[in-house]
């Protein structure tokens, strides 16, 4: 706290503060944050969804959202799903699977998920 | 669709129908040759009005700063000698340049083409500067001419200016043609009242034993109670500002193709004419002045103008013959105020064509005028009107130093054309022109030095700040040009092309939207939309898949409702797939009346202000028209 505190609070971006928040509401999990997240190999990640994307491919349908804890992103992508109950903007989740570098993101393909009950819910 | 008659029915249009007038088409430019007669007044009224201030100018060194008080008269018409002698000289070597370049030449072109690039841009610079002044000057001088009638206008000195300003302005974006109908008679009337009041002043002088002027007003009687003795320094001062009586003698050089033929002789004949009314005008007024010892201070706590004294007195008070001569005067200094708005968008014009200045200060308007130039040389003297408090003598200096620069490039560029070209004759104009080139530059010199710190700084500061801006527009005019000059063999680069379509909500103008960027053919189509709480993203997700199942969207939750910062972010984060692509923006936009447009696509006017310097990015916005 303090006055330095709160003056270095107002200088910070508002990508800044999201981060914060996420790392304040993640960190309690104790799970690899996505920013030592290891690749290749399965391991258990827990992030909130920042964005969904529907991006259909020769109508196969799929649901690509992706997850930030404050410290990294991920792409998660359901395939086969046109939607699923309880995945949508701002929902906090655990996934469990093995994620790959697709270009400049990283991917996970169809993991185990566990939905984290949203505040007021 | 007819836009022309659409664009009528716009309000905007319809008031600058009602100010401006009907558009004249190009092929309506008639251009009509003007014989001496009415040449004269067009191209003389700059020159001859400066009668109207220049024995004043003199005057007002003398009483004032030099403060040598009543000996000022005996020291005005040696003054007054001085510069009609210089008068002379500059008008022949004006002549050769008009036998020089039939074609015109003004002091820009004379410099450019026989001094180079630089002496060229110094002798534009002033002389757009000068024009600048010379609306200011006139406008000024004009006022003072009504107030020295109707001094209870006094107060509204600064207003009056600015008010026929904007009317000359007006004015000349309907395109004042400059027509013997509208110019003649104020300037031959002028003269005529001028040259009445030097003779009748000058017959009761002498026949009538009329005295000097008694003055009764305090700060009068201060200036005149002053004795100091008369330095070089104050001589050379007065004589500087005596010699503003000089200016807009250079307008007939650059006007001479609009003359019939012979039009060279025709021109030269007008100026040696223009220099004769001149002179006998001001060495008229000096002389009378010098009997009648009429007074005007720097800061103008007398309201009275000289010439309104001296008519004053000689008329034996304000009757007729008084009134008529501040009217004439206010006339002719209306027109001289005119004469810039002729010259300063012409000049403005040739130099945007060298590229030294923005290109749309080369274009004509509605009415076939170079409407950019007068709307900024209007918005340039309004400046300095208020900026000098619509104080004529504030102004002279300014003026003064700009003059001779140009009159010195002109005369140098002549001496230089005179030489290569060894006409027959060469070497006796070359010591005419040799001679008025010292005088003017000397000249130059002179009001710079003694008149430095009353304002002739502001010249010698702007004009090389002027150059500095000519030559950077220059140069990145050619960079463009570099830039964007093409071989044979070039072709255009491959793209990727990557549309985005912003969605708000879906609605008529979305599908709108999409229906256009398909048409687009694009490599990449996909909806975006900034997304604020869970319901609002599954609702617009749920029914984006039912009106475009085979479509991406992408929708990115904000937590802080910059929507303009999102999208720019997003757009960056799509540019930055792929390294050669290009973006779209598709943007629906409403299109609703004057009065509602304001309601609607705030935040799609920001997005585009945003984008507009995007390198790789093409906004596009659809426009969705609400009868």
């Amino acid at each position: 706290m303090g006055i330095r505190n709160y003056l270095s609070r107002g200088s910070q971006t508002k990508d800044e503060l999201v981060s914060e928040r996420l790392c304040a509401k993640f960190g309690e999990l104790h799970m690899v944050t996505l920013a030592d997240m290891p690749m290749r190999r399965r391991v258990d990640v827990c992030g909130e969804i920042r964005r969904m994307s529907v991006k259909p491919r020769a109508g196969i349908p799929a649901v690509e959202v992706e997850i930030s804890d404050g410290t990294g992103e991920i792409t998660v992508i359901f395939s086969g799903r046109e939607r699923i109950p309880g995945i949508g903007h701002n929902r906090g989740l655990t996934v469990s699977g093995v994620a790959h570098w697709e270009g400049k993101r990283r991917v996970m393909l169809n993991p185990i998920y566990r939905l984290l009950p949203s505040p007021g819910q | 669709m007819a836009p022309t008659t659409k664009d009528n029915r716009t309000g905007f249009a319809r008031i600058k129908r009602r100010l401006v007038g009907k558009p004249i088409a190009n092929s309506e430019d008639a251009h009509q040759r003007l014989s001496k007669r009415v040449g004269l007044p067009i191209f003389a009224s700059d020159a001859i009005s400066s009668t109207a201030y220049a024995t004043e100018e003199i005057i007002i060194v003398f009483v004032g700063a030099a403060a040598i008080g009543a000996a000022a008269f005996d020291n005005l018409v040696p003054i007054a000698l001085m510069v009609v002698v210089l008068l002379a000289i500059v008008i022949n070597s004006y002549r050769q340049t008009i036998f020089a370049y039939p074609h015109g030449g003004g002091t820009y072109i004379v410099s450019k083409e026989n001094l180079g690039k630089y002496p060229s841009l110094v002798a534009g610079a002033s002389m757009l500067v000068d024009y600048i002044l010379t609306v200011a000057v006139a406008i000024t001088s004009g006022t003072a001419a009504v107030i020295a009638a109707f001094s209870d206008l006094a107060p509204y000195r600064v207003q009056i200016c600015v008010a026929l300003v904007l009317l000359i302005t007006f004015a000349n974006l309907r395109g004042v043609r400059e027509s013997a109908f509208l110019f003649a008679p104020p300037m031959y009337l002028y003269v005529f009242s001028i040259l009445a009041l030097i003779f009748y002043g000058l017959f009761r002088v002498y026949f009538q034993d009329l005295g000097p002027i008694d003055h009764s007003g305090a700060v009068a009687t201060e200036l005149l109670a002053n004795n100091e003795t008369l330095t070089l320094f104050f001589l050379l001062k007065a004589f500087s500002s005596g010699a503003v009586a000089l200016t807009g003698i250079e307008a007939l050089s650059g006007g001479v193709p609009a003359f019939r033929k012979p039009e060279s002789k025709n021109a030269a004949t007008t100026l040696v004419l223009l220099g004769c009314i001149l002179g006998t005008l001001f060495l008229g007024l000096s002389i009378l002045a010098q009997h009648l010892e009429p007074i005007r201070d720097e800061e103008g706590l007398i309201a009275q103008t000289i010439i309104a004294q001296l008519a004053e007195h000689v008329y034996g008070g304000r009757n007729f013959f008084f009134f008529a001569t501040q009217f004439t005067t206010f006339g002719i200094l209306l027109i001289a105020a005119n004469t810039g708005y002729a010259d300063f968008p012409r000049l403005a014009s040739i130099m945007a064509r060298d590229g030294y200045l923005p290109r749309q200060l080369a274009n004509r308007g509605d009415r076939l005028v170079f409407s950019n130039g007068v709307i900024f040389l209007g918005l340039a003297a309004i400046g300095l009107v208020i900026a000098f408090g619509g104080i004529t003598n504030a102004l002279i200096p300014l003026y003064a130093v700009g003059v001779f620069t140009a009159f010195t490039l002109s005369q140098v560029g002549m001496i230089v054309r005179l030489s290569k070209m060894r006409e027959p004759t060469w070497k006796i104009r070359v010591v005419f022109t040799s001679v008025g080139a010292f005088t003017t530059g000397g000249v130059a010199l002179t009001v710079v030095t003694v008149k430095f710190s009353d304002g002739a700084w502001i010249p010698a500061v702007i004009v090389p700040l002027l150059i500095l801006i000519f030559s950077s527009i220059r140069r990145h005019y050619t960079r463009v040009r570099q830039f964007l000059t093409v071989d044979d063999a070039y072709k255009a680069p491959f793209r990727t092309h990557t549309v985005v379509v912003l969605v708000g909500s879906i609605n008529a103008g979305v599908i709108q939207a999409v229906k256009y960027a398909e048409s687009l053919r694009p490599d990449r189509l996909l909806g975006l939309s900034i997304v604020g709480s869970d319901d609002e993203g599954a609702a617009l997700t749920a029914e984006w898949r039912r009106h475009f199942p085979n479509l991406e969207l992408e929708s990115p939750v904000d937590d802080y409702r910059n929507l303009t910062e999102k999208v720019l972010t997003e757009i960056d984060r799509l540019d930055d797939e792929q390294s050669d692509d290009i973006v779209t923006v598709v943007i629906p936009e409403f299109v609703t009346s004057l009065r509602s447009q304001w309601l609607h696509n705030q935040s799609a006017l920001a997005i585009k202000a945003r984008l507009l310097f995007r390198p790789n990015t093409v906004v596009t916005s659809i426009p969705i028209v609400i009868p």
